[in-house]
């Protein structure tokens, strides 16, 4: 399986906790930018002409933000430049504070069949305090727009005086308006971002804290029959996002604008997350890509573990076996002894047990070289 | 060449920080030994940590040439003395290869516990002293009163100490003519057989040791045969010669001369200081007198912080040793760290110079344990062995009783303070023995004190409740029964070893509390709770418990960018090669260095 990813980098404003590549005073040059995106794709063309994509994600960012237009006209490049799949994923995220029933329709028309929207929380004074644009009644609204079709909702852990009552209203809100899929997340603040001060000044909830947050919220999830796929990924039977899934399969997905990673015959790679050099760039007819790294065996395996381990069936035995061509319980076997007590083995699957799907990373990293 | 009347072999003797080095370079700045402008800061002393610390532990002695107002030329050897109590044997080697020695007394300090202690070993030696009031540039200096306490307190004659200012070249030249005039020349026997005291060494690696030597009878060339009196290995005299500073050839040493014999020597522990280098074919009858087995007093644990450098740490271990024959050191195992050493050290100073030295000169990390002492134990059996590693003491049931060492304290302070060193005296077990007012504003204080009280902050402790005037020294008197017990450390029910340690019963339970408690902030969280005990013969008299970690998990995906995701795990799993296993539980290293921080002063 391989995917499509866009970035779309415009912001109506900036998030406090965001520290990722969003331009909120750039939105007049989208028109500039989708052209480059379009370009960027066909240069790619060719190259890429083997592959089957069985998924698109447009990402951000706000892709909700640009004119409905322009999202068109990317599905419909990627279409003409790449074999995207006649059942595939497409998904786009969205703000709920930029959603309108014209451009919903677009969205749908032009073949966009999945819809991630950005909650994060159903309490107003949480969403103002973190910057979002949004309150909890555009996402009703938004939510009521998307009746019916295989909608995502993100929830946030770990915001400032958050409780998990708020946690338990904002899954229950995002599950009964119809969400069929809810992204439960941690905040991360990182150095630089204006939520780091908080989290400096220690206003924001402690490990602990969040920790017993995700425990109710995951709890309330599988209560409303989500079901969890991945650490912070629930879904109703059937809706689980295959975009998503493919990064935990260490599938390829190759990925266009600024700030955009990719991965394709084990060579990682990322474009450079400076807007005007990501014009540059491509405006002379070149790429974009500021770093890549060839991925050897030993770090193919690695990646393959890393990201298995993450979601809740775990790693796959006979498929490690395939492509490393080892017993993956015989080779780790010492590591597997140590670790007895958080992960079990079933129907041919290793992983970590749930009570510690969220300590994860200290268990993983015993699989690491 | 110059008159054997007309040699002067002396050292400096000076309190730290009291300006010996720069003397020193004074003396051979004026001697036109060097010239201003090659100085590098101060010459003798010539480890980095040596400069940086602005003491010196090795000794460099140097030759200079000085014309007189006599009219003569003198050839005078400097033999510079470590300023510390750890050294003192060195110390009393360096004095016994000369006749004379300059007492530098700061003239606004005046007398210091160290230069007290040093004034007797050069008396001991027979030495001439001649006493310099240095400083007397500082607007605090007080000469005639400092002059009075060194007739007072040392019982010398002060009348005619020259007054300088080393750092400003004041009374130099006063002090080179006292030196000529003062010091009287060696003693010559030119006919005897051969005897030298080594009074240093250092391995060099093209040359072998190079032996540091006075030549009290006889003499010795390149070709001769030579042993030294402990050792019946016999070597050839490769090169002689001496200290200009650096080391210059000269054929032929002979008695009364100080300089250096290269013999293609391999190892420095055949060659210990003090002992006597006799000619091999001609050997004298008697050594020279003064010789001593060197004794560690303070020992520690050195492992490599990363186990698999276990060969790099042997290795600069090896080496300093080759420098520093007073560095013992056994292969040794720790459940909690692995391979490692088990190091012996003249004193405190000495494990810290010799810890900063592997970590700087060979760029290792380790890590140590806590600094223990040697104690005397008999068992039931009637037996007597020492321990200095807490894991190797025998179980209880074996023990008749322990005896630990006993120092004797020097403690000189201005009386104001006198309150508070003597509360820090008895809180490290210390029994007053008495006190003597020097003059108004200095009183010396003597205690028998438990070594092993002092091995921790003893020095930092009455540095800070004294504002730093208090000045400490201490000499080793034997030992005492003492009721001792080890405090075992149990992490998740396992003991960890490496934090085992003999102390007093009384100081036990708070002892074992305070560990409980810094080991609960320094221990992360891990994936169990983690009871963290304190305990003596199986007895638990301390607990605390470092909760299960419940968030350790990496955030959102963001775009696929799975590197970066990477790259934290890999951070992470860095963090991890810096723990330690202890039974299930893992400990980071700087744990073990953290813990010996115990008592919050």
């Amino acid at each position: 399986m391989s995917g499509i990813y866009v970035h779309i980098p415009f912001c109506k404003s900036k998030c406090t906790y965001c520290d990722f590549a969003s331009f909120p005073d750039k939105l007049c040059y989208a028109e500039s930018y989708m052209a480059c995106v379009y370009r960027e794709m066909a240069k790619r063309k060719k190259e890429l002409e083997s592959y089957k994509f069985d998924t698109l994600y447009i990402g951000g960012g706000t892709p909700s933000v640009i004119d409905e237009n322009y999202i068109a006209m990317l599905v419909a490049a990627a279409r003409k430049n790449f074999r995207l799949a006649e059942n595939a994923e497409i998904t786009i995220e969205m703000n709920p504070g930029t959603v309108s029933a014209k451009k919903i329709e677009a969205y749908l028309k032009c073949g966009i069949n999945r819809f991630s929207v950005g909650l994060q929380t159903a309490v107003d004074s949480q969403l103002k305090d973190i910057g979002r644009i949004h309150t909890l009644k555009e996402f009703l609204l938004c939510a009521k727009l998307l009746k019916g079709q295989n909608f995502s909702a993100d929830v946030m852990l770990g915001l400032k005086n958050q409780t998990a009552a708020d946690v338990v209203k904002t899954i229950e809100t995002a599950a009964y308006s119809g969400a069929k899929h809810i992204s439960m997340y941690a905040l991360s603040p990182e150095d630089g971002t204006p939520i780091y001060t908080d989290y400096l000044n220690g206003e924001l909830p402690c490990g602990d804290e969040v920790a017993e947050l995700y425990s109710v919220g995951a709890n309330k999830l599988k209560e409303l029959g989500f079901n969890r796929y991945e650490v912070s990924n629930f879904a109703k039977k059937g809706f689980e996002s295959r975009h998503n899934l493919n990064y935990w399969r260490r599938g390829e997905y190759i990925g266009f604008g600024v700030a955009a990673s990719s991965c394709i015959n084990n060579v990682r790679f990322t474009n450079t997350f400076d807007l005007d050099e990501y014009f540059k760039c491509i405006l002379s007819d070149n790429f974009a890509v500021i770093n890549s790294e060839n991925i050897d065996k030993a770090g193919q395996e690695e990646e393959f573990i890393m990201l298995a381990l993450r979601t809740e069936k775990g790693l796959n035995l006979s498929e490690y076996q395939k492509l490393f061509g080892y017993d993956f319980l015989q080779k780790f076997s010492p590591q597997i002894q140590k670790a007895r007590e958080y992960t079990e083995v079933s129907n041919g699957f290793f992983r970590i047990k749930e009570e510690f799907m969220f300590v994860q990373n200290s268990i993983i990293i015993g699989f690491l070289n | 060449m110059t008159n054997k009347s007309n040699i002067r072999n002396f050292c400096i003797i000076a309190h730290i920080d009291h300006g010996k080095s720069t003397l020193a370079d004074r003396l051979m700045e004026r001697t036109g030994q060097v010239s201003e402008r090659d100085m590098e800061a101060q010459l003798l002393d010539s480890m980095d940590i040596e400069r940086e610390r602005g003491i010196t532990i090795k000794l460099t002695p140097v030759r200079m040439f000085y014309k007189a107002k006599d009219g003569n030329e003198y050839e005078f050897n400097l033999i510079d003395t470590p300023g510390h109590v750890d050294f003192t044997y060195e110390v009393s080697r360096s004095l016994a290869a000369c006749e004379g020695a300059i007492l530098i007394v700061d003239a606004s300090q005046g007398v210091e516990a160290q230069t007290l202690a040093n004034v007797y070993l050069a008396l001991e030696n027979n030495l001439e002293i001649l006493p310099v009031i240095n400083k007397i540039d500082l607007p605090s200096a007080r000469p005639d009163e400092v002059k009075a306490e060194i007739e007072e307190v040392i019982g010398l004659d002060a009348s005619n100490a020259p007054l300088i200012s080393a750092k400003e070249g004041i009374g130099i030249d006063d002090v080179l003519e006292a030196i000529v005039k003062y010091f009287p020349a060696p003693d010559c026997n030119e006919k005897a057989p051969l005897r030298a005291l080594i009074f240093d060494s250092y391995y060099d690696n093209y040359k072998g040791v190079i032996l540091f030597v006075r030549i009290k009878d006889g003499a010795v060339k390149a070709g001769d045969r030579i042993k030294t009196f402990r050792s019946d290995k016999i070597y050839e005299v490769v090169e002689t010669g001496v200290f200009a500073p650096n080391l210059s050839p000269k054929n032929g040493l002979s008695a009364g001369d100080v300089g250096y014999i290269a013999a293609s020597i391999k190892s420095i522990q055949d060659v210990a200081v003090g002992d006597t280098v006799i000619n091999a074919d001609n050997p004298a009858a008697e050594p020279l007198e003064g010789y001593k087995v060197v004794q560690s007093v303070v020992f520690c644990g050195i492992y490599p912080l990363d186990g698999s450098k276990f060969n790099d740490l042997k290795e600069a271990i090896l080496k300093l040793q080759l420098n520093d024959a007073s560095l013992i050191f056994e292969a040794d195992s720790s459940v909690a760290l692995g391979f490692g050493f088990r190091c012996g050290f003249l004193g405190l100073l000495h494990m810290e110079i010799i810890q900063e030295r592997i970590e700087r000169e060979f760029g290792l990390e380790i890590i140590t344990t806590a600094p223990s002492v040697s104690y005397k134990v008999i068992k039931t059996d009637g037996e007597e062995i020492f321990i200095d590693n807490p894991s190797h003491l025998p179980p209880v049931s074996e023990i008749e009783h322990m005896e630990e060492p006993i120092v004797k304290a020097d403690i000189y302070s201005p009386p104001e303070y006198l309150g508070q060193i003597m509360d820090l005296c008895r809180e490290k077990r210390g029994v007053f023995l008495q006190m003597t007012y020097l003059d108004k504003s200095r009183v010396r204080l003597e205690y028998n004190l438990p070594l092993n009280e002092i091995i921790f902050d003893f020095f930092d402790a009455i540095k800070s409740r004294t504002r730093g005037y208090a000045s400490f020294d201490y000499e080793l008197i034997g030992y005492e029964r003492s009721k001792l017990v080890k405090l075992d450390i149990m992490l998740n029910g396992d003991v960890c070893d490496a934090l085992s340690m003999i102390v007093h019963e009384d100081s036990a339970y708070t002892r074992g509390r305070t560990l409980c408690e810094n080991l609960k902030e320094a221990i992360p969280r891990q994936l169990f709770e983690v009871p963290v005990q304190a305990a003596i013969g199986g007895k638990i008299i301390a607990r605390e418990t470092v909760k299960a970690v419940r968030k350790d998990v990496l955030a959102k995906c963001y775009g696929g960018d799975i590197t970066r995701k990477k790259k934290l795990l890999e951070k992470q799993k860095e963090g991890k090669k810096r723990m330690r296993q202890i039974g299930n539980v893992e400990v980071p290293s700087e744990v073990f260095m953290q813990i010996l921080k115990t008592n919050k002063d």
